[in-house]
């Protein structure tokens, strides 16, 4: 247990020396919603409704998409993991420590988006702040588990980055984050199904209180199974030296991950 | 062998279709420096990678104090140190939370006086990624000893270390071998083989082409003793007697080179020529062959074409 919490430490810890990471778990966010709440506040009325969750959402996927993927890509291509498997640091350590490292440095990026959304740009409050913070948790779990699997599956570090942008980019713009998703036509809402920002949003509003509609039980059964499946699956394909081995065939079986999203956009649910 | 401590019985590991290890059998005593000795892609690091527990075999067994690597790693990370070939440490871990962060995981007191013993303590503070090359070879080293380990495996040890680096590296693998760890190595540096280890085996392509100490395999080696010759008037260079027992080999420098079997019997009928010829001895050098020729010896027997990483 020791190990853990020394390991957690070192994680948190080498995140402040790291400038390319801060930059992802603060400075980005915080200046994406500094301009989005000081132009699309007044130009789109949608975006006061949807602030607060769209950009919490956002700073969980720029820290989860961006950033963890390729930091583990990295330290396999460097042979960090041969020297920690050498010293008996466990795979499960190695995929664990820096989502939990992560999450403090994403918690922190979201409670002043949180408070200067609505202070500053008059974001609609959650009605209820723990629904909007148990939401804010399953979205940053669904998020982090996308992206340790692109991180353990990605042979590259270009590769992790082109994976990453491939549901980062279609999340901002059909997520529900700057549009709602009532107002996309209907083959773009079952497209839209597919990304898990989508369930992330509709799990906000409706844990939030922030919305009338029925509890979305299905976009929170897809979280909670594509968490599941992501973990499971990055432990199961997980390897510790680029070297050692061709890129396997494997790594495909990461594709199970999108089943749930597959199913919710096939039943449109 | 009653007190080996690593067994290594027709090991055979294969990438693909390319046979990277043959039937590779060896035995490395408690206590002994055992150096494994090749040209690029001989199989060294391969050797060593499945012994770390790193790489499976595809066949032979092996036992590392009594460990199967194969079968129980975990057990066996606890009882070794390894120091990888290629490798790296976090970029922005310092050198002392280095030290505390493996030593955690090992379950033992942060070692504080690996990091001194290691000339590291004045980079304490500095992050992994802004210490030389010889720093960071020479960190990995002092993780890989944290444990105490009972076997040390070093994979190109002195690469990248200057001078004095290299003469602390040497002085603290005699300090492991005085307190009963047994370290194998993996080289490309005779002279360091010949230096540190008590006993050598040499891969080929995969294959053990030679095993045994040193001495054992330099005095097998076919290689003769060069005799080099300076003497006042040069005469022995302009006349280049035939000598008992020696072949005339060349003149550089103006020494006059002969390579002979019996280096007495030799000398003795250099000394008497220049005696009979009126000039003068100013300096005679006996170069015996070393591992480096027993080595190349073994290598020209033994052509690579090919090989394992």
């Amino acid at each position: 247990m020791k190990s853990f919490w020394v390991h957690l430490a070192y994680d948190s810890r080498s995140a402040l020396r790291d400038s390319g990471r801060l930059l992802l778990f603060h400075l980005f966010p915080l200046a994406f919603f500094g301009l989005c709440g000081g132009f699309m506040a007044t130009a789109n009325p949608y975006f006061r409704q949807a602030m607060l969750p769209g950009m919490v959402l956002f700073a969980v996927m720029s820290a989860t998409l961006l950033a963890a993927p390729s930091a583990l890509v990295q330290a396999r291509e460097n042979g960090v993991f041969r020297s920690f498997r050498v010293n008996g640091v466990p795979s499960v350590s190695i995929l664990s420590i820096p989502v939990i490292g992560t999450a403090l440095h994403v918690a922190l990026a979201a409670t002043v988006i949180s408070v200067a959304g609505a202070w500053l740009f008059g974001g609609r409050v959650p009605a209820s702040m723990a629904g909007f913070a148990a939401a804010a948790l399953l979205s940053y779990a669904t998020h982090a588990g996308v992206g340790v699997l692109i991180g353990v599956v990605a042979d590259r570090d270009s590769s992790a980055i082109l994976a990453a942008q491939f549901v980062f980019v279609p999340s901002i713009l059909l997520g529900g984050m700057m549009v709602p998703e009532r107002i996309l036509s209907a083959v773009v809402q079952r497209v839209a199904l597919l990304l898990p920002a989508t369930h992330c949003m509709r799990a906000f509003a409706w844990l939030g209180g922030m919305g009338d509609g029925p509890a979305p039980w299905s976009s929170l059964t897809v979280l909670g199974s594509s968490t599941v499946l992501s973990f499971a699956l990055a432990g199961a394909l997980f390897e510790w030296d680029a070297r050692a081995n061709r890129p396997s065939r494997r790594r495909y079986a990461a594709i199970l991950a999108t089943v749930p999203y597959a199913v919710a956009a096939l039943i449109g649910a | 062998m009653l007190d080996a401590i690593v067994s290594v019985c027709r090991l055979r590991k294969l990438y693909g279709a390319t046979v990277a290890l043959d039937e590779v059998s060896f035995e490395a005593r408690r206590g002994e420096v055992f150096a494994l000795l090749g040209p690029n892609g001989s199989g060294k690091t391969s050797t060593l990678e499945v012994l770390e527990g790193l790489r499976r075999a595809d066949g032979g067994s092996l036992s590392i104090d009594g460990i199967d690597p194969a079968c129980q790693p975990r057990k066996l990370w606890s009882r070794i140190g390894v120091q990888l070939q290629t490798s790296a440490l976090p970029s922005a871990m310092t050198v002392d939370e280095t030290m505390r962060f493996f030593c955690t995981y090992h379950g033992v007191r942060t070692r504080h006086d690996l990091i001194e013993r290691l000339g590291l303590s004045e980079k304490a503070s500095t992050p992994y990624a802004q210490l030389s090359a010889g720093q960071q070879r020479r960190l990995a080293l002092a993780v890989a000893l944290a444990n105490e380990p009972a076997v040390v495996f070093l994979d190109e040890p002195t690469a990248g270390l200057d001078v004095q680096s290299r003469a602390d590296l040497h002085a603290l693998v005699g300090e492991l071998k005085a307190r009963g760890a047994t370290v194998v190595l993996a080289t490309h540096d005779m002279a360091e083989a010949e230096k540190l280890a008590d006993r050598v085996a040499i891969l080929l392509r995969g294959r053990v082409a030679a095993i045994g100490s040193p001495r054992q395999l330099t005095v097998a080696a076919r290689r003769k003793t060069r005799i080099s010759v300076a003497t006042e008037n040069g005469r022995l260079a302009d006349r280049r007697p035939e000598l008992p027992a020696a072949a005339f080999e060349g003149v550089t420098d103006g020494y006059v080179s002969y390579l002979c079997s019996s280096v007495a019997t030799t000398v003795s009928a250099i000394v008497a020529w220049l005696e009979r010829d009126g000039d003068r001895l100013v300096d005679l050098r006996v170069e015996r062959p070393g591992l480096e020729e027993c080595f190349l010896e073994i290598t020209a027997d033994h052509p690579v074409e090919g090989g394992a990483a």
